[in-house]
């Protein structure tokens, strides 16, 4: 029998990221290929309903307060009710007649500026002819696995991700771009595995590792390395709304919250299975005996901010955060936005008010209530803290046997310490039975507004609560990681997918209703979730089939024809070069110039920035003490986060503030970005110390030292134009800075201190300039 | 609209690449993309923040707000009670009780009447506080509307509320909405500029100023009156114009081998970005430095060059809309008059800060009429909400102070549109309710977003299944108050 996860879970009888039959994909049977019909079937969703949605639907679609003629198009019964579809007749269905006329009775009026074209008209006639079958949103159906597509390019295909996409690119006439060079490539997937550039010598090991497993072995390497779950839980922090402070007015710091990042980095590193990584964060204090790491994992829903503002209503931002919880929830996991409706019905999906505060009462049973203090916490001990608090308790125990003054002095003193030997973590604690809240519908999501009493439930639409689960938290989890939930896996592997290529096969990560995107491979992106789900819930695995496919092996090379045929890359007829995310930029500098602390884990840590940053209020706390020694150079995932001013260069680079779920940042290029690069003190002391690196480790002559720089930062070898054009700078600035001695002083030692014996200030200060360049380069902040 | 913004949002986003001259790097960029047959108009067309057509002619092209973070007491500034001074002292009726929820007042509080003495002025001989004589000097130029109201009575959640149509953060800000719709006039400088004063944030923080779901682009640039007056926009120390001018040639060197190479247009805007970024080092700190101004000018408004004060954040505003800023935004803090203390109670800490805006505020609808800039320019002043008639006497403090009211309060609006000279809306006798005309922060909203040309029905973006507005989602909710029009 055919246990789902949830059963295996609460059986105990967790799997812990065994190896899964990754290969079972290329045995899909591929008996059946679909020949192309002379009139292929008309799909609703791909082709139809797009164009009703854009010209139709705004005053024939669900809203019936816009609706005219009282006709909708948007369900089958109102189209043929009103004659406007005849099935099989398009001569007879006036919406082609009304479509087709030049008087002032067309459709869509003229004033609305739009117009069907003639493809579309056509594509409609089809669909009509072939019986007008309306289908149900995509993304609610449960994914299908379909025979893998044939493609001509044998060659060239890793796995059965590149039967689909090819396929597709064949389709326009196009074929993907050739393998990247091992330079390239080892660079992009480290950084897109590990977030941080390969050494010289990684980058050199894998350029001459001959064997035809090398970039398999690499993959499995930087898989296997810890930095792995530093990059993925940034992605997370993001959709956990992870940061280091409450939000609102004074914004109060929450500096104790970390042990939850570092859960999930572990997460990650130990590849948690994905099911049980929502089980834990979802409902961990649900579980039978909960460990004290299932419960920092509930902390995923105290990241919700408290309001600390004089005269608030405690009860008006305890459901403020409730909402939040239940909101977060569904499009994390689902990539259903339920937000609308906390004041009404969704307009779009199906997904109603009664819904929403059904939903909402799964979680409106935890006992905090925006409590200025984050009551209720558990005292939580890292390894090193539980060492330490142990050894005390061995010394106060052999204190005991000597019953002097002074020894129970010294008892006094321990144990005192001892009390205060833990992080108070903010958690989910559910009421006890007698004290449960009532859920009530809120009109207009108004907290005072109580309407009808609601019991706890999933959204009517979407399969049943599995029959075994419980009706709380941890049922909520059960049944997002239900075979039967269609949208968990979706979601999940799409997010990964958009982490890797930077868009989502469905583009709209957080909106996977009817008014998201399109998959551009809906196919792919259920092969995807099936894989997923069938290997338990793999994330490495399912990791390195993205990477390890051709797809994502290709060459960024743009050329003239994608930019006609495939301009925005949808169909991948390229790989997706991209700028670094906001930390990727800081951590990849840290990296290059020498400087990064490996550290992992700990309290969040603060890098300097301007000063008079902080000034929040009602006497929030205004002192950021920048951070000494190495933990001014550790990661941007470490960086704390405070909401109402997130660090500033990081936030110029689109980190999101995290008041709420970001499941997406939208990259953006704009001057702010270069000044920051340029001249934020943190990057010239970045650009100080490559400099110096270079120096040190890049060989006695400038070629070689110019050759050994541009070979660090690109992770390949350099051209020789590069290397003149350099040059030809480093020598100008060397001529300047020779001459005006204060000025290479500065430049070469400010802010990051005194020069190590034997370096020249002037040639110092234009290696500066030099560095300064290389970390501003476009193949420096690009992934290409 | 939309399709624009599909386009800002996916293909590329691509702030501040106007096509002014960009210097010597877009000369070999133009002959690069000639070179590589990737259309320049893909370039061009990818510029969110170059300047669109309204949905109709617009009353006014920028937007100048001054927020009194904190919620000033209105009834002692520009709603003149003379009942309520009567009942001073006297306990609350029962009345004014029922169903009110407070933030800080426990029991039954007592009247509280103006401390301070009014005055008639203008024309219209309309009563304002004499703590406030400059504006009352300028009286005839602006529009009071006595009427406002709003949802929210905490700070943070009423500041959201009113700028960005939502009292949950995340929210796309007012000036995002009227750059992304409107685009702005000067590609070498932010369209949305913020401006701080007071010594605190607005209690609402950065979020006020955020671009929520829309693109980072759209998003206010917080520029300081001292110190740099954007962050990271000095060279660093050390390195000459000349330096810079080397290293960025350099760059523009490698990154156009890098175009030539792998031909990804986002490696132009790149370039062009670095430039810009060049030219904004010299155009920021022209138009931020107010010590350019004559000494008259300077003295209108009470300004010192150097200093981070509300006065020369008001001058700095008329520069930055001189030069085709499309929204400037004042915060300035200390507003949140309780009476807890010396440092927050009506007789002492009020009248200093009127004394702190009061000059400026009228300097700069003086100073915008002359050059002829306040028929386009739209000044909006006010708070978050309004304060009670009662005295709030927290914990029996025996300071003068008001609590949180959302129910009332006054702002005023001149320029662009507005018809100087009038007062709109009515209290009751004790300034407790709205009696006529009532106006909700979603009418101000929408009212300035159609003087700035735009529907407010309209503008919208759609994210997450939501068609969002800034007046937000239900049509009824917001009207354009065409009665305070010109």
């Amino acid at each position: 029998m055919d246990h789902p996860p949830y059963y295996r879970f609460l059986l105990g009888t967790f799997v812990l990221s065994g190896v899964v039959m990754f290969h079972t994909a290329f045995a899909t049977p591929q008996k059946r290929i679909e020949k192309p019909s002379k009139r292929p079937p008309v799909s609703y969703t791909q082709e139809v309903r797009p164009i009703l949605a854009e010209k139709c639907f705004s005053c024939h679609g669900a809203d019936e307060k816009k609706r005219m003629a009282n006709l909708r198009l948007d369900t089958r019964d109102g189209a043929i009710a009103h004659r406007a579809v005849v099935s099989g007749h398009p001569e007879k269905s006036t919406i082609l007649a009304r479509i087709l006329r030049n008087d002032g009775l067309r459709m869509p009026p003229t004033h609305t500026g739009k117009k069907v074209t003639q493809d579309e008209v056509e594509i409609i006639k089809r669909w009509i002819t072939q019986g007008a079958k309306y289908a149900p949103h995509w993304a609610f159906q449960r994914p299908q696995r379909v025979p893998l597509p044939k493609t001509a390019n044998q060659r060239q295909i890793k796995n059965p991700i590149d039967n689909f996409v090819f396929a597709k690119l064949e389709q326009i006439g196009l074929t993907p771009n050739p393998t990247a060079d091992k330079y390239t490539l080892v660079r992009r997937v480290s950084l897109d595995l590990t977030g941080l550039p390969p050494t010289p010598q990684e980058v050199q090991t894998f350029a001459s590792d001959t064997s035809p497993n090398a970039y398999e072995k690499l993959v499995d390497r930087l898989l296997a390395s810890p930095q792995y779950g530093e990059k993925w839980a940034r992605m997370w922090m993001d959709i956990a709304r992870y940061a280091d402070s409450a939000g609102y007015g004074s914004d109060p710091l929450r500096p104790n919250l970390w042990p939850y990042r570092d859960w999930v980095i572990n997460a990650f590193n130990n590849n948690m299975p994905f099911d049980r990584f929502t089980i834990e964060q979802l409902a961990g204090d649900l579980l039978p005996n909960p460990t004290q790491e299932q419960l920092a994992a509930t902390t995923f829903h105290r990241n919700t901010m408290t309001n600390t503002e004089g005269g608030t209503d405690r009860e008006e931002f305890r459901t403020a955060a409730v909402k939040d919880r239940a909101i977060v929830t569904m499009q994390a996991w689902m990539g259903v936005t339920v937000g609308c409706a906390q004041c009404h019905n969704h307009k779009y999906d199906p997904v109603t008010q009664k819904d929403f505060y059904r939903f909402l009462a799964f979680f409106n049973q935890t006992e905090d209530n925006d409590q200025p203090d984050e009551r209720p916490t558990i005292p939580y001990l890292t390894s090193d803290l539980k060492r330490r608090k142990e050894a005390l308790q061995v010394e106060v125990a052999e204190l005991t046997s000597k019953n002097t003054p002074e020894a129970k002095a010294e008892i006094e003193k321990k144990n005192k310490e001892i009390e205060k030997i833990f992080i108070k973590l903010p958690v989910m604690k559910e009421l006890p039975t007698d004290k449960q809240r009532k859920s009530h519908i809120l009109i207009l999501g108004n907290f005072l507004s109580k309407a009808e009493e609601v019991q706890a439930g999933t959204p009517t639409y979407f399969p049943a609560l599995p029959a075994d689960a419980p009706k709380n938290r941890l049922g909520v989890a059960l049944w997002l990681t239900n075979r039967e939930n269609p949208l968990t896996a979706r979601v999940a592997v799409n997010r990964f997918w958009a982490t890797l290529f930077g868009r989502g096969i469905v583009e709209t990560e957080e909106d996977f209703g009817q008014q998201g995107s399109l998959p551009s491979h809906l196919e792919l992106l259920d092969w995807l979730a099936l894989e997923f789900m069938e290997g338990g819930w793999n994330v490495k695995n399912i990791l390195k089939t993205l990477v390890t496919s051709a797809t994502y092996r290709q060459s960024a090379r743009t050329l003239p024809s994608h930019l006609e045929k495939d301009p925005r890359d949808r169909l991948l007829s390229r790989y997706p070069r991209r700028r670094l995310d906001a930390e990727g930029v800081r951590d990849q500098a840290l990296l290059l110039s020498g400087m990064l602390s490996h550290k992992l884990g700990g309290p969040s840590v603060f890098p300097p920035q301007p000063d008079g940053l902080w000034r929040a209020a009602f006497n929030g706390e205004r002192t950021w003490s920048t951070s000494v020694g190495e933990d001014r150079y550790r990661r941007g995932l470490y960086t704390f986060w405070r909401r109402t001013v997130p660090y500033p260069s990081m936030a110029t680079f689109d980190a999101p503030s995290r008041e709420t779920c970001t499941l997406r940042r939208i990259p953006t290029n704009t001057p702010l970005q270069a000044l920051i690069t340029l001249n934020d003190p943190v990057y010239l002391e970045l650009a100080q110390a490559l400099g110096r690196r270079i120096a040190k480790e890049g060989g006695n002559s400038l070629q070689e030292r110019m050759r050994f720089a541009l070979l660090l930062v690109q992770c390949k070898p350099a051209t020789e134009t590069q290397v003149q054009t350099l040059t030809e700078l480093y020598n100008q600035e060397l001529e300047h800075f020779r001459k005006n001695a204060p000025a290479a002083k500065t430049m070469a030692t400010q802010p990051l201190g005194d020069l190590p014996a034997g370096m020249d200030v002037a040639e110092q200060a234009a290696w500066t300039v030099v560095a300064n360049v290389l970390l501003n380069l476009d193949s420096v902040l690009t992934i290409g | 609209m939309d399709w624009e913004l599909t386009k800002a949002r996916s293909i590329t986003r691509r702030t501040f690449f106007g096509q002014a001259g960009l210097g010597l790097g877009t000369i070999a960029l133009n002959s690069l993309l000639a070179e590589e047959g990737i259309a320049q108009q893909k370039l061009k067309q990818g510029n969110p923040l170059a300047p669109k057509k309204p949905h109709f002619k617009p009353r006014a092209k920028s937007v100048i707000y001054l927020h009194m973070s904190g919620a000033p007491p209105t009834l002692d500034m520009f709603d003149y009670k003379p009942k309520l001074t009567e009942l001073n002292m006297k306990p609350c009726p029962d009345s004014m009780l029922k169903g009110e929820r407070f933030a800080f007042i426990k029991g039954v509080p007592t009247m509280l009447g103006t401390p301070h003495k009014f005055k008639q002025f203008g024309k219209n001989g309309t009563w304002i506080s004499e703590t406030l004589p400059n504006i009352g000097s300028i009286v005839d130029d602006i529009a009071i509307v006595r009427s406002m109201h709003t949802d929210q009575f905490n700070h943070a959640p009423a500041e959201m509320f009113l700028y960005t149509g939502n009292a949950q953060p995340g929210y796309a800000s007012m000036g995002s909405w009227l750059t992304y719709g409107l685009g702005s006039l000067n590609q070498d400088l932010p369209g949305f500029v913020v401006l701080l004063s007071g010594g605190t944030d607005p209690t609402g923080g950065k979020s006020l100023w955020n671009s929520g779901f829309l693109p980072s682009i759209y998003q206010g640039v917080q520029c300081r009156s001292a110190g740099e007056p954007i962050l990271y926009l000095s060279d660093p120390n050390g390195m000459d114009r000349a330096s810079r001018r080397r290293s960025l040639d350099a760059l523009a060197k490698l990154n156009e081998l890098e175009v030539k190479q792998l031909g990804d247009p986002e490696t132009v805007t790149r370039i062009a970005q670095y430039e810009l970024a060049y030219r904004m080092q010299m155009t920021v700190p022209q138009v931020m430095d107010i010590a350019k101004e004559p000494q008259h000018i300077q003295d209108l408004y009470g300004a010192k060059p150097g200093a981070a004060t509300f006065a020369n954040n008001c001058l700095l505003a008329r520069r930055l809309v001189e030069q085709g800023v499309r929204y400037v935004q004042l915060y300035d803090w200390g507003w949140d008059i309780h009476g807890t203390g010396p440092g927050d109670d009506l007789v002492t800490a009020f009248p200093q800060k009127c004394r702190d805006v009061d000059k400026a505020s009228a300097a700069l609808i003086l100073d915008l009429k002359q050059r002829g800039l306040l028929e386009d320019t739209l000044v909006v002043w006010g708070g978050e909400f309004g304060r009670t008639p009662m005295n709030e006497a927290r914990g029996g403090s025996k300071y003068l102070g008001r609590d949180h009211h959302p129910h009332c309060f006054s702002i005023w609006m001149a320029g662009g549109g507005i018809k100087p000279g009038m007062i709109f809306g009515e209290t009751d006798e004790f300034g407790n309710r709205i009696v006529k005309d009532a106006v909700s922060i979603r009418d101000l909203q929408a009212t300035i977003l159609h003087l700035m040309g735009l529907n407010p029905f309209q503008l919208s973006y759609t994210y997450q299944g939501l068609n969002n507005r800034l007046i937000g989602p239900v049509d009824a909710a917001a009207t354009v108050q065409t009665a305070l029009l010109s």
